[in-house]
């Protein structure tokens, strides 16, 4: 009789115990908000080697020529994800442009993904910002999307890079600086 | 298992009823923790040791009082949030409280009382109500399941004591009576006790309404069940909302969503990756009548595809009429007028042009506001938008009816630094004039299909036509099911533990007067605070009873017990077998 | 769909005779609380006196509860668990043990254990103010019936849809479950006090918060109105007669506490509110039939809530309060089985349960901001 009690005594508490852990878990997750995607960091690069691959696609520019991302395959490309409406990103426009200028001759390519905007308006901005090389018109975000797939974009601009295998060594959140740029350049050039 | 018996001896005649309710309750086996609420059994204060502490603790969390207080507690603290307003659901105008109420805002919020659902008290309270709960029902689970083993207990001696009695003589003798009223009982499904070898007397005992206290524990646990789905949503789930205009597409991604809310597990790459268009939206309002103005329908047509790839279908989506993609499902939550705007800058280029979305002020009339940024124009425009214009008064504009109708827009135009090369984040919906000029003529009143052209040859901004945007929300939460199975079976368990009677029948005979048949004696009890019926259960049983162990006619001329007595009680003297509901004779 | 402006006012016509019938059955409940229901006891005391002697005696000798005696109430009304042996069946107590005594059976013992009486029986047995009160009440239950569902026909949807049809419907639940109970437990005396209150309730829509039948917002178009509106609505009409019966409850057992210290001196009419536990059970009874369709309500709002707006539960201010009334009613439930909580106490917590009830429907609604404002009322 003695031991049924404590073993009932025990089930209890452990009973009691795991309820109590659980509602923590549900206070916390109630209590702390929405969780961010991820936090927030500035910069994510991947080793060689376990980089998510870059999806291939095709699509029209923002002048009306063809691209097909495939044809890049051998070299590696900054891909800018802009829209002439966000702020950040024309912050970031001159940047951009002094880095095509001087890594393009090297033989890196520049492609910017312009999302949720339209041609008129794009244009507008590049020809205002003085950036040549071309943009995907982006309007319905079906390219952003694939590339959200590979890798956690959270907004508007991003900036990935990706290496001569086609697949993507990292990626910038938020506007461009020269520093982090060189770090994922450096890495990028690294595919083993 | 005590036994009814022994505390019938103790009663005198007259026996207050709050004794016999104990008797009553107690050999259930599960009925509440009296004596820690009355004070009996020396629970006045706990031993001096940790150990003491803890356990004097732990019983006073799972009293039935402590549960008390904290449902009440539970209740008002829900009070001002629903009173107040909330940052989860209109941040807006919790900004606005702050603004009208300075000094008493600071301090409701430091309170939590702006988020109070969210809020650590709010939390305390029902934490620790559901440790009150799984501390009183998993010992009572334990109590059910010894229960379910144990037989009923024994019949009491004097039957008449219990709260529901009748006797009737017999002409079966009490062995006989006594079966027979097993037979009766046992087609009814109660579990019978008989006397063992050793015990004296004819009696029997059976009883019934096991589910009830299953149910209870249903009902309990399932409430826990659906806390664990709230946290199941709130770890995995996520809710994205997004402002598109017709002809649009968006993708469910962060990046091209207007608001993105994720559950602590969930990053940026877990969304469903479908994409959508906006075809078409039609709103339709109620045009004559009382109702003039009310929303009658609103109708969005869209095409979306699943997955990058994957073929594109159409659907209509309106407001108790979500679309459901994979698991998400996409739902019309607001809509608006977006006017269509070209800007042409100093040099002759359309610096921009694209269809605006525009604010509602005012959902009755759909009076909106909007701005228009042509940066590289070095131009930006403050507009309102009404669908139905109407000048008040010559010079107010106004819009009297929620349809694009008769669309005006009017612009007041500044040009100068947008304050966008900065790289600053800012609202697409304000526009900051700070490093600006006005331009002058405004306000400008145009139409659809007319062009203002800015004075000092800054350029010019037409006034395109009227498109219509929506808002949609993007939902996934995976407990979303099991809180509503969870919420099926807390309901279940309550109508069980509510309808189902916990309830004892003891029968009795003892030989009759002159060694002739016997006294048959039937008694009944239930717990005191079942909800009722058990009178008329209780008499159907022992008329049932009565019916097969009396199966000769009654010793003496049946007195017409089935008359109300209020009519004429002294009628009742007179036999009246006529008005016998049956004849068992 | 446009509205059947003929058909609208057929509902209201009908509204207004129902509240007219009712008022009627009040005025006859009021005569026999009066008259009808102490003419009653006077015919039990006037019983022969053996009989008299056998009830007491085989009261005395059973131990069982002296409730039978000091309670004065007549055999006819239910009497829950509180009473001597025979006494549990209805309609068969003082009379099949005073029959018993006659025929020479040992006191206690009754020939044949009865089976319970009829109902129509006990309503024709009752008098005739109570005859006519139950007549009355049943017609005006018809017509009430019969102007919500024109209403309902009139707007082609149910019948709840805006804060007057609300109140019409739910008062047209409590008058059903109000005529149930006062069948099934031949409570005649809750007549005057229940029948009032809903003549009140069905007087101030009429003239304060009557609406034009109109047709429903988007949000309100789905078949979710039918459940968990409905739900609502039967809760609700249920919980406002258990909160009648409160009332009376709280009044009697003060009545009662202070005639018994002698603080006050009888008073003829409110001697005959039936007992307090009589009261309680009806009470428990009530909240025990409401508080699983007000559960059941809830939960269907929640499932409307998520196809409507995106989520089951958003603390919405209506939605709270529906959440607080509930956990009132928990907390009511659990009172009563605890000690030092039954009785007054309870009570005070079902009724709060009920304020916050019409908090949510005259206060909340209509006041506060929310998804949930549809009362339709300026």
């Amino acid at each position: 009789m003695v031991f049924k009690a404590k073993r009932r005594t025990v089930v209890t508490t452990a009973a009691a115990i795991f309820v109590l852990l659980v509602v923590g878990i549900v206070v916390s997750v109630v209590t702390s908000g929405s969780g961010a995607a991820n936090a927030n960091a500035d910069m994510i690069t991947y080793p060689a080697g376990h980089r998510p691959d870059a999806p291939d696609f095709t699509a029209t520019s923002l002048t009306g020529t063809p691209i097909n991302f495939a044809s890049y395959r051998g070299k590696i490309v900054v891909l800018n994800v802009w829209g002439s409406w966000c702020g950040p990103c024309r912050g970031e426009a001159t940047t951009l442009k002094y880095l095509d200028e001087q890594y393009g001759p090297q033989g890196i390519a520049f492609l910017g993904d312009d999302i949720q905007d339209t041609p008129t308006n794009a244009l507008n901005f590049l020809s205002g910002h003085g950036i040549t090389y071309p943009s995907v018109n982006d309007a319905s975000g079906a390219v952003e999307e694939r590339l959200a797939i590979a890798v956690p974009i959270s907004g508007t601009p991003t900036t990935l890079v990706i290496d001569k295998t086609g697949h993507i060594a990292g990626m910038i959140d938020g506007p461009v600086t020269y520093p982090e740029f060189n770090t994922l350049l450096q890495d990028a050039k690294v595919t083993q | 298992m005590t036994d009814v018996h022994a505390h019938s001896a103790k009663a005198g005649p007259g026996a207050e009823t709050a004794d016999l309710d104990r008797e009553a309750t107690r050999p259930f086996g599960t009925g509440p923790v009296e004596p820690a609420e009355t004070g009996r059994g020396g629970a006045s204060g706990p031993p001096p040791t940790a150990a003491g502490w803890g356990r004097w603790a732990w019983r006073q969390l799972t009293s039935m009082r402590t549960a008390l207080i904290l449902l009440f507690l539970l209740a008002l603290g829900s009070v001002p949030g629903s009173i107040l307003p909330q940052e989860g659901s209109d941040p807006a105008s919790v900004t606005q409280y702050f603004t009208s109420h300075p000094s008493l805002a600071p301090w409701l919020n430091r309170l939590g009382l702006f988020n109070v659902f969210a809020a650590p008290w709010f939390a305390a309270i029902y934490i620790l109500l559901f440790a009150s709960l799984v501390g009183c029902v998993v010992p009572r689970t334990f109590k059910l399941v010894g229960s379910a083993r144990t037989p009923p207990p024994r019949a009491p001696r004097n039957l008449a004591r219990l709260p529901h009695s009748v006797s009737y003589p017999s002409a079966l003798s009490p062995d006989a009576a006594v079966d027979a009223a097993a037979s009766v009982l046992g087609g009814q499904r109660f579990r019978l006790r008989r006397p063992a070898a050793g015990d004296s007397g004819h009696w029997l005992a059976a009883e019934k309404g096991y589910l009830r206290e299953v149910g209870n524990l249903l009902f309990h646990l399932s409430l826990l069940g659906v806390l664990l789905s709230i946290a199941l949503g709130g770890l995995f789930g996520y809710k994205t909302d997004e402002l598109i205009t017709e002809g649009q597409t968006f993708s469910d991604t962060p990046a091209q969503l207007a608001e993105v809310h994720l559950g602590r597990l969930v990053s940026g790459s877990d969304l469903a990756p479908f994409s959508l268009t906006l075809d078409k939206f039609t709103a339709d309002y109620i045009d004559s009548g009382a109702s003039i103005g009310q929303p009658a329908g609103f109708t969005a047509n869209v095409s979306y595809s699943a997955a990058p790839g994957d073929p594109t279908k159409t659907d209509v989506i309106q407001v108790n009429h979500p679309l459901s993609v994979d698991s998400t499902k996409v739902y019309l939550i607001g809509h608006g007028y977006a006017p269509e705007f070209k800007v042409t800058g100093a040099n002759g280029q359309v610096a921009y042009s694209a269809a605006t979305p525009f604010i509602p002020a005012n959902t009755n009339t759909m009076l909106s506001d909007g701005v228009v940024k042509a940066p590289d124009a070095s131009l930006g425009f403050e507009g309102v938008f009404v669908p139905t214009a109407y000048m008040a008064n010559g010079t107010t504009l106004e819009s009297i009816f929620p349809a694009a109708n008769n669309p005006e827009v009017s612009l007041i135009g500044y040009s100068g630094n947008l304050g966008l090369n900065s790289g600053e984040t800012q609202s697409v919906y304000q526009l900051d004039t700070s490093q600006m000029k006005e331009i002058a003529g405004g306000p400008h009143l145009m139409t659809p299909g007319s062009t203002w052209k800015l004075p000092g040859n800054l350029g010019s901004i037409t006034y395109v036509g009227t498109k219509q945007w929506v808002s949609l929300e993007v939902t996934y939460d995976p407990g979303q099911i099991p809180a509503l199975v969870c919420g099926i079976l807390a309901l279940a368990g309550l109508l069980l533990s509510f309808f189902v009677r916990r309830r004892r029948v003891f029968v009795r005979a003892v030989p009759g007067a002159d060694g002739i048949g016997s006294v048959v004696t039937v008694g009944g009890l239930t717990r005191t605070d079942a909800s009722g019926g058990f009178e008329d259960e209780f008499a159907s049983l022992a008329a049932d009873i009565a019916d097969v162990s009396s199966p000769s006619a009654p010793l003496s001329s049946a007195p017409s017990s089935s008359d109300a007595g209020p009519a004429a009680p002294a009628d009742n003297q007179k036999p009246e077998p006529n008005n016998q509901p049956e004849t068992g004779a | 769909m446009s509205v059947n402006a003929g058909l609208a006012h057929v509902s209201t016509d009908f509204m207004i005779a129902a509240l007219l019938i009712y008022s009627l059955a009040l005025l006859a409940f009021a005569g026999d609380y009066a008259f009808g229901r102490p003419r009653r006891k006077a015919m039990m005391a006037a019983a022969p006196a053996a009989d008299r002697a056998a009830q007491l005696a085989s009261v005395g000798a059973a131990g069982g509860s002296a409730a039978v005696v000091l309670d004065d109430a007549e055999p006819g009304t239910a009497e829950p668990t509180a009473s001597g042996p025979g006494g549990s069946v209805p309609g068969a107590t003082a009379s099949g043990t005073a029959g018993a005594s006659g025929s020479g059976l040992p006191a206690g013992i009754t020939a044949r254990p009865a089976r319970p009486v009829g109902a129509l029986r006990s309503i024709a047995e009752a008098g005739p103010w109570v005859r006519a009160a139950a007549t009355l009440s049943a017609l005006g239950i018809l017509a009430h019936v019969v102007a919500v569902t024109t209403r309902g026909l009139a707007t082609h949807r149910a019948p709840w849809g805006d804060m007057y049809e609300f109140i019409t419907a739910l008062t047209c639940v409590a008058a059903i479950f109000f005529f149930y109970i006062l069948v099934k437990y031949r409570a005649w005396a809750i007549g005057v006090f229940v029948m009032g209150a809903i003549v009140i309730a069905l007087g101030l829509a009429e003239t304060l918060i009557y609406t034009p039948a109109g047709p429903l917002v988007p949000a309100l178009q789905s078949y979710w109105l039918s459940i968990h509106v409905t739900a609502m609505t039967l809760s609700s009409g249920i919980f406002f007669v258990a909160a009648v019966l409160g009332i009376m409850y709280l009044v009697a057992e003060r009545y009662r506490k202070r005639v018994a210290a002698g603080k006050a001196e009888p008073n003829p009419l409110l001697d005959r509110i039936p007992s307090g536990p009589q009261l309680d059970k009806l009470t428990y009874r009530a909240v025990v039939f409401g508080f699983p369709i007000w559960t059941f309500g809830v939960m269907a709002g929640a499932i409307w809530a998520d196809q409507a707006w995106g989520r089951y539960w958003g603390w919405d201010p209506v939605e709270t309060w529906a959440f607080i009334t509930w956990v009132i009613y928990a907390a009511y439930l659990h009172a009563r089985a605890t000690g030092g909580w039954r009785g007054v106490r309870s009570h005070y917590i079902q009724l709060l349960g009920f304020a916050s009830l019409l908090t949510n429907i005259f206060v909340i609604q209509i006041f506060v901001t929310g998804l949930h404002s549809y009362a339709g009322v300026q």
